[in-house]
């Protein structure tokens, strides 16, 4: 799954539900007939959402309740054994720890360079065209690709990175640091390439935020003689409030969803020391071949963000209009 | 109206969170139109130039067997397995299959056996070794296709300059000579040592196995013993003593031989197609190819083959199937595609013609001293599993808590 591809084609997907009820509830009430009377319309949507949504689902779920073979055959059910297996791993916590320590330093770091970024890019300059577009570069860009740039920039013996860093003398080895082959220097950079992929699609949320903000507001606390500081956070950003919180929200299930940075970045490195959930489903898929129990942590994966979501759908009602 | 944006917000997570897990249905009907019989055939790609040889092999054989159709199908080796569990969950197994651990599949009834697709003549064929390594409880399920040996590359002008005379032969003349070549500086390694999880299981295979350890036979995975922790110290001593590359426990195997190609490595193991990728990318190394050093000097190498094997789907494809390994079997059908993709033939006829072929010779002679994963042992692809993602933790942990470790996930299952 990238991380770069999703947020447009669903991004718009909570929004859509609110706005036709918005449209419709002024005026009468919509009765189960009428609903009826919609299906025909309806349908294709529905056999869509249906096939691709809740087929994988419903399977995912009974898949994790199996004893799938490594030849593909199943041999019945198991229960819960799978979700005990998955709790009973050693390691399972310190894989949450992380995970929730990459969602968070990915998140928070994306938003606050965005805010920066789009402040900059709403600012009339020459060039300005010009800058937009190189920001929109790593979005265009498959995040493997931009993942393996960076992979070989940071191999020993020919990596570009490490040869810089061995020219300033900054690493006596002339080979270069496994940055990739140890798992706190690996962890750290595949969050620096998951913010630098995360940039652009945050950075026009906010960028389409800023220009809903009329002008009139920040006229206003200009003439009331408040600083570009005090500006800033008592004018534009409670007014930023809507791109933010859905910037935020999307990004945080891709990111708690991403799987190829990871997964190039630390490959490699024996043991579970820079596992996230996403990594470690793919290692008992591809190292283990056990796909019944990857299932069973898919479903705890898929429970954590649906939890995610309905908290902060509550606490910070996104799609609520200032 | 709050509910409706929740479950909308639920209904955008799914559709982000499913399309991770949900992939895996496909497969293509392989019926029988007009007559014909029709073969499916799933094959890993082991060099650019697979595809092309099978579909020589195809298109040679489907000119004799005019009633017969191949149906070709090339996947890489990582997507491999995954693509023959899924098509058989699917009910659409390959007819033949061409690829690593079958007992798993002999084990659920999925396989003929060898000699129900195989003439006799084709079958007498084989050498016994590596037909041994295709049996379960007696029975050979798989039909052996390629095999390679591993030996060790050295790089002369390294060991000139660092001033060690000879190769070493065993463990003892290995650290030695590796210390001297690391102290070169520049960034030049005595011993390339792998332990990444591209082919964890192979590096330490080649250690364990060289204090007379093993890992088991076909019913029984013994990893944590005396002998192979002796293997897995002497690993540690390398790593400790500096004769190997930095980080060797997350080192992958195909970028670490390109340094070897490029000259940065002393010693590094290899396999038959090392020499034709040395011969493309750097004919100018000064190397040679020499056994692989063991505790105390004797003989012994890691010895792998792939087989092909022919899944029982419906309808009877049995003959088909044996028309098709009588005719790839045959010299000069077979010959062909080994040496193009430079591995050492499985057959009697092939060693006897392929006996003096200058770079392949090294490999032949090591082949009597070859030993082979237990394979055969349902509990292999675990073991695999077990080594790729926890060996390479020698660099950091004590040597009988790895060992442990894996047995332990091996027992597990």
């Amino acid at each position: 799954m990238s991380l770069s591809s999703k947020p447009s084609s669903s991004g718009s997907a909570p929004k859509s539900p609110g706005s036709k009820q918005r449209s419709s509830g002024s005026g009468r009430r919509t009765t189960w007939r009428d609903t009826l009377k919609a299906l025909p319309w309806l349908a294709p949507a529905l056999v869509l959402i249906v096939g691709v949504v809740f087929f994988p689902a419903g399977l995912m779920l009974f898949n994790s309740t199996r004893d799938l073979a490594i030849s593909g055959l199943d041999k019945g059910s198991v229960g819960f054994d799978n979700y005990a297996t998955v709790f009973g791993f050693s390691q399972f916590w310190p894989i949450i720890g992380r995970t929730v320590i990459w969602v968070v330093a990915v998140v928070g770091l994306t938003v606050v360079i965005s805010l920066g970024l789009a402040q900059v890019l709403n600012k009339a300059f020459p060039g300005r065209q010009l800058v937009r577009l190189a920001v929109i570069i790593p979005w265009a860009a498959s995040v493997v690709m931009t993942t393996m740039v960076f992979y070989y920039g940071l191999e020993p013996y020919f990596g570009v990175v490490n040869k810089f860093f061995v020219d300033l003398g900054l690493i006596d080895n002339p080979a270069g640091y496994g940055w990739t082959k140890n798992p706190t220097t690996a962890f750290l950079w595949s969050i620096v390439i998951a913010i630098f992929v995360s940039l652009p699609f945050t950075t026009y949320t906010l960028l389409a935020g800023l220009a809903t903000i009329p002008r009139e507001t920040i006229e206003a606390a200009r003439m009331d003689a408040a600083g570009p500081v005090r500006t800033y956070f008592a004018v534009i950003l409670p007014q930023l409030r809507g791109a933010l919180s859905v910037a935020v929200l999307i990004n945080i299930i891709n990111v708690f969803n991403s799987l190829p940075i990871l997964k190039v970045m630390t490959g490699s490195i024996p043991g579970y020391g820079a596992d996230t959930i996403m990594t470690m489903i793919f290692k008992y898929i591809e190292l283990q071949r056990k796909v019944d129990v990857a299932s069973a942590l898919s479903v705890i994966a898929f429970a954590i963000v649906i939890i995610i979501v309905i908290v902060y759908v509550r606490v910070v009602k996104p799609l609520k209009e200032v | 109206m709050r509910r409706t944006r929740t479950l909308g917000a639920i209904a955008a997570t799914a559709a982000l969170t499913l399309t991770v897990s949900g992939c895996g249905f496909g497969g293509s009907d392989s019926g029988d139109e007009s007559g014909k019989t029709t073969l499916d055939f799933l094959v890993p790609t082991y060099s650019d130039v697979t595809k092309g040889l099978w579909e020589d092999v195809i298109e040679g054989f489907e000119a004799e067997n005019e009633d017969i159709s191949v149906n070709l199908e090339v996947q890489s080796w990582d997507n491999l397995e995954k693509v023959v569990s899924t098509k058989i969950q699917a009910g659409e197994a390959p007819d033949i299959y061409n690829g690593g651990p079958f007992a798993g599949f002999a084990s659920d009834d999925l396989l003929y056996k060898a000699e129900d697709v195989t003439s006799p003549e084709t079958f007498q064929d084989f050498d016994e070794g590596f037909l041994d390594n295709e049996t379960l409880e007696g029975t050979a399920y798989a039909v052996p296709l390629i095999a390679s040996t591993r030996a060790l590359f050295v790089n002369n002008e390294l060991l000139d300059e660092a001033g060690v005379k000879e190769a070493p032969k065993d463990w003892d003349e290995l650290l030695d000579a590796s210390k001297k070549v690391s102290e070169l500086g520049d960034g030049v390694a005595g011993y390339g040592m792998p332990l990444g999880s591209e082919e964890a299981q192979a590096e330490a295979a080649i250690w364990l196995w060289g204090a007379g350890g093993t890992f088991g036979d076909e019913k029984e995975i013994t990893i944590d013993t005396p002998e192979n922790l002796e293997g897995a110290k002497q690993i540690k001593k390398m790593i400790d003593e500096g004769a190997t590359q930095d980080d060797p426990g997350s080192s992958q195997r195909t970028p670490l031989l390109d340094i070897f190609v490029q000259g940065k490595i002393g010693m590094q193991v290899g396999l038959p197609p090392t020499v034709g990728q040395i011969k493309d990318s750097n004919p100018d190394l000064d190397y040679s190819v020499v056994p692989i050093p063991t505790k105390d000097g004797s003989p012994m190498t890691l010895g792998v083959g792939d087989q092909l094997m022919a899944f029982q789907n419906d309808g009877d494809k049995a003959e088909a199937i044996t028309k098709f390994f009588d005719y790839f079997y045959t010299a000069e059908n077979y010959l062909p595609w080994v040496e193009a993709e430079g591995f050492l033939p499985v057959t009697k006829s092939g060693s006897e013609e392929l006996a003096d072929n200058e770079d392949l010779k090294p490999f032949l002679d090591l082949m009597p001293d070859a030993q082979f994963y237990p394979s055969t042992n349902s509990k292999w692809s675990a073991t695999d599993g077990a080594f790729k993602s926890t060996f390479g933790e020698l660099e950091s942990k004590p040597a009988d808590e790895v060992l442990g470790s894996i047995q332990d996930q091996v027992d597990e299952g």
